[in-house]
């Protein structure tokens, strides 16, 4: 018996000493994505794309551990400032990455100023965002841009002179990025023939459809989220409206080709990655990894999370490593340039990322690489 | 009685020191939680106050939080920052201009909403019962689809950002403090028990002669009036606010509130309250990976809310009618349970 007991006694002190025998130096970096709630897919895909990249690079120049806590907001505002003010006061990280959307990260932004605590979000594209901050900036390119894009590529290629645009009035994301293409189109010298209003959640669009029919456009933009785009790509084909449509990053999901099904064919859109425009060894490290574990390709939300990763280990390698200051590796953040990543090669400039958009397509019921655009 | 009234002074005067205590002690987190509850409270009690003292299911504080949140942002942004801010289509010129300090803006923004309130009052009173929460759920979605499209007065969907952090715990809990002083001296009064009368049945309230209509729609301007203020301290607490912020969600957490703590009871109402919102930030704990020696078990993230529908369902088994039911805490009660305990110990 006492034999037995010397013996558990042993295995608890080797178990206490492995447990707490980690005292290798770790930099906490906080994550404030939504792991739950309406736009969770987008939270746990990044999160995905920030483990794998964790694993590609899990530790600083001088050998610290990297530590991501993992705080839920639940696509909400107060949770996403509860969540983020306790990153610094109770978790006492070095830097946050977050938030998915942009209207939270903009309630997080106060927070991370007042606290002089670096913010980097995934993929926020309002340029609301970072305007006027200092601690704030993103991985992803902005509204604008996507928007340039958009116009440059429906008059290059596709050869259009007149478009009609389809916008989901209850998203920032929609509403900004249909000015920005409106305004860029213009300028080209196309022409905008109608704008129709949608809702989020809408079923029916055949009087946007009748509208948009009445002026016989060259090309759809509709910067919408996948839901709606598909439903409104089955009913126009239905409706004998054939043009090209176009749209933004949000149409990217594996619900637009499923609830589209043949009607989405030739829907194409600028988006922030394509697996097969990625060149970089880094890149294609990241893919082989992801498909690996999820069996699936990453897409846009997962290569952002973990360039997110990414450039938040080279800002603190940067900064000096481990010991380095939150103002050090913010200032590393925001110098960045040049810097390899898995959707391309960024630059950051005053919080924005410059860099090349993707244009991809559907094309026999896949999304299919087409070009990329440089800034 | 006098004992009783001297007690609640120095109780609220205790609250004050320790509010002043922590505003230079505790850490922004803490003080953000305070607020919180503070605001939540709020939202809570008055909500209570058309909900469980009335007896009138509504469904709209969503609604009137939307309203006063964007009428007090919209009074302390600086025409400057409104400038900035409208990228879709400029703001209409004379809200733009005009601008307020908080304590002012934060008033009109209670007599906003008391007004849509009132005006919103004649329509819905004329159906009891499961239509009116139809009728009030439908105001609540309605605000939030003219919030997403007047965007010369919202910004629409981009929604309104930068707005000055004035909100502290002075502001929040001082609010706080008067809304519950001025709902419990309204249910003590005489219209409080016309309130109540027309809970327990409406009929007879009318056979007593009571104006029901009247009574209703004090219960129902009160509630938005103090709803009002509210969203105005939440939207100067987060500093940006847009429509998505003001979903049906919300008006369905405050639903969770009253009804743990107990319909028409306002003690009840701020025990749920700490009780809801604390809890579900203190609950983040168990969506953190956990290290017991060497045994890692990962974080789930959405764990808290599991626990937190489970601690639900225990209470509405345990305690049907909420933590207090109708019930209020008073001193009287308080000095009674010492008494009978001395007495069980001899």
């Amino acid at each position: 018996m006492k034999k037995l007991l010397n013996i558990l006694a042993v295995m608890i002190a080797a178990l206490m000493f492995m447990s707490t025998g980690s005292f290798a130096k770790e930099v906490k970096v906080g994550v404030v994505w939504p792991m739950t709630g309406p736009i969770a897919s987008f939270g746990q895909m990044a999160w995905k794309g920030a483990q794998i990249a964790q694993a590609m690079a899990p530790k600083t120049k001088d050998g610290a551990t990297i530590k991501l806590i993992l705080l839920d907001n639940k696509g909400d505002k107060v949770e996403t400032a509860n969540a983020v003010s306790r990153l610094i006061t109770k978790n006492h990280v070095k830097a946050i990455i977050g938030a998915i959307a942009s209207g939270n990260t903009l309630a997080a932004a106060p927070i991370a100023e007042k606290n002089h605590i670096p913010l980097l979000s995934s993929s926020a594209t309002n340029p609301l965002v970072t305007k006027g901050k200092e601690y704030v900036s993103r991985v992803c390119f902005i509204d604008p841009f996507q928007g340039t894009v958009a116009a440059k590529y429906a008059i290059n290629n596709l050869h259009a002179k007149t478009a009609a645009i389809v916008v989901d009035i209850a998203q920032d994301y929609s509403v900004g990025l249909a000015k920005f293409f409106v305004e860029s189109f213009k300028k080209m010298g196309g022409k905008i023939v109608a704008k129709t209003f949608v809702q989020t959640g809408d079923q029916d669009f055949s009087a946007q459809i009748s509208a948009i029919k009445a002026k016989n456009p060259d090309l759809i933009y509709m910067p919408t989220y996948y839901q709606e785009a598909a439903l409104f790509a089955r009913q126009a084909r239905q409706f004998g409206l054939n043009q090209v449509i176009m749209g933004g990053d949000g149409l990217e999901s594996d619900a637009l080709l499923k609830v589209g099904g043949k009607a989405v064919e030739g829907v194409t859109f600028t988006t922030h990655y394509d697996p097969k425009a990625t060149a970089s060894k880094v890149g294609k490290e990241f893919l082989k990894k992801f498909k690996a574990k999820y069996k699936v390709d990453p897409d846009a939300m997962a290569a952002l999370g973990a360039d997110a990763y990414l450039v938040m280990v080279n800002a603190i390698n940067r900064a000096g490593g481990s010991n380095a200051s939150s103002e050090a590796i913010n200032k590393a953040i925001r110098s960045t340039k040049n810097f390899h990543g898995i959707t391309g090669v960024l630059t950051l400039v005053n919080g924005d990322a410059v860099k090349s958009a993707v244009v991809r397509k559907v094309k026999d019921g896949k999304f299919v690489y087409v070009t990329t655009v440089n800034p | 009685m006098k004992r009783n009234q001297i007690l609640t002074i120095g109780s609220i005067v205790l609250l004050f020191l320790f509010i002043g205590y922590a505003n230079g002690h505790l850490n922004a987190y803490y003080i953000r939680i305070l607020n919180n509850t503070a605001i939540f409270l709020m939202f809570a009690a008055s909500y209570n106050l058309i909900n469980g003292v009335t007896g009138q299911f509504s469904l709209e504080p969503n609604g009137f939080a939307a309203i006063g949140a964007y009428t007090a942002a919209i009074l302390t942004l600086t025409p400057a920052q409104k400038e900035a801010m409208f990228i879709i289509t400029p703001m209409v010129p004379w809200l733009q201009h005009i601008h307020m300090s908080f304590f002012p803006a934060l008033i009109v923004a209670g007599i906003v909403t008391a007004m849509v309130g009132f005006i919103l009052g004649f329509p819905v009173f004329r159906v009891r019962g499961d239509y009116l929460a139809i009728v009030t759920l439908g105001f609540g979605l309605t605000i939030r689809v003219v919030s997403n499209n007047t965007m010369s007065i919202t910004n629409g969907p981009l929604g309104l950002k930068g707005i000055a952090n004035y909100t502290n715990l002075w502001w929040s809990w001082g609010f706080a403090i008067a809304a519950m002083i001025v709902i419990m001296r309204l249910i003590n009064s005489e219209f409080g028990r016309a309130m109540k009368a027309i809970r327990d049945d409406e009929d007879a309230a009318i056979a007593m002669g009571i104006n029901t209509f009247k009574i209703k729609m004090i219960a129902f301007v009160t509630s938005a009036f103090f709803e009002g203020i509210a969203g105005g301290l939440l939207a100067h607490l987060i500093t940006t606010i847009s429509p998505t912020l003001f979903t049906f969600f919300l008006t369905f957490n405050l639903l969770i509130i009253i009804v743990i703590g107990g319909l028409g009871s306002m003690t009840g109402t701020a025990i749920a309250t700490v009780l809801v919102v604390w809890g579900s930030e203190w609950l983040r704990i168990v969506e953190q990976p956990m290290h017991i020696f060497s045994l890692t078990i990962p974080g789930i993230p959405g764990m808290r809310m599991v626990i937190f529908s489970i601690l639900l369902i225990i209470i509405m088994i345990f305690a049907r009618e909420g933590i207090m039911g109708q019930k209020e805490f008073s001193w009287d009660s308080l000095f009674k349970l010492f008494k009978t305990k001395k007495v069980a110990n001899k």
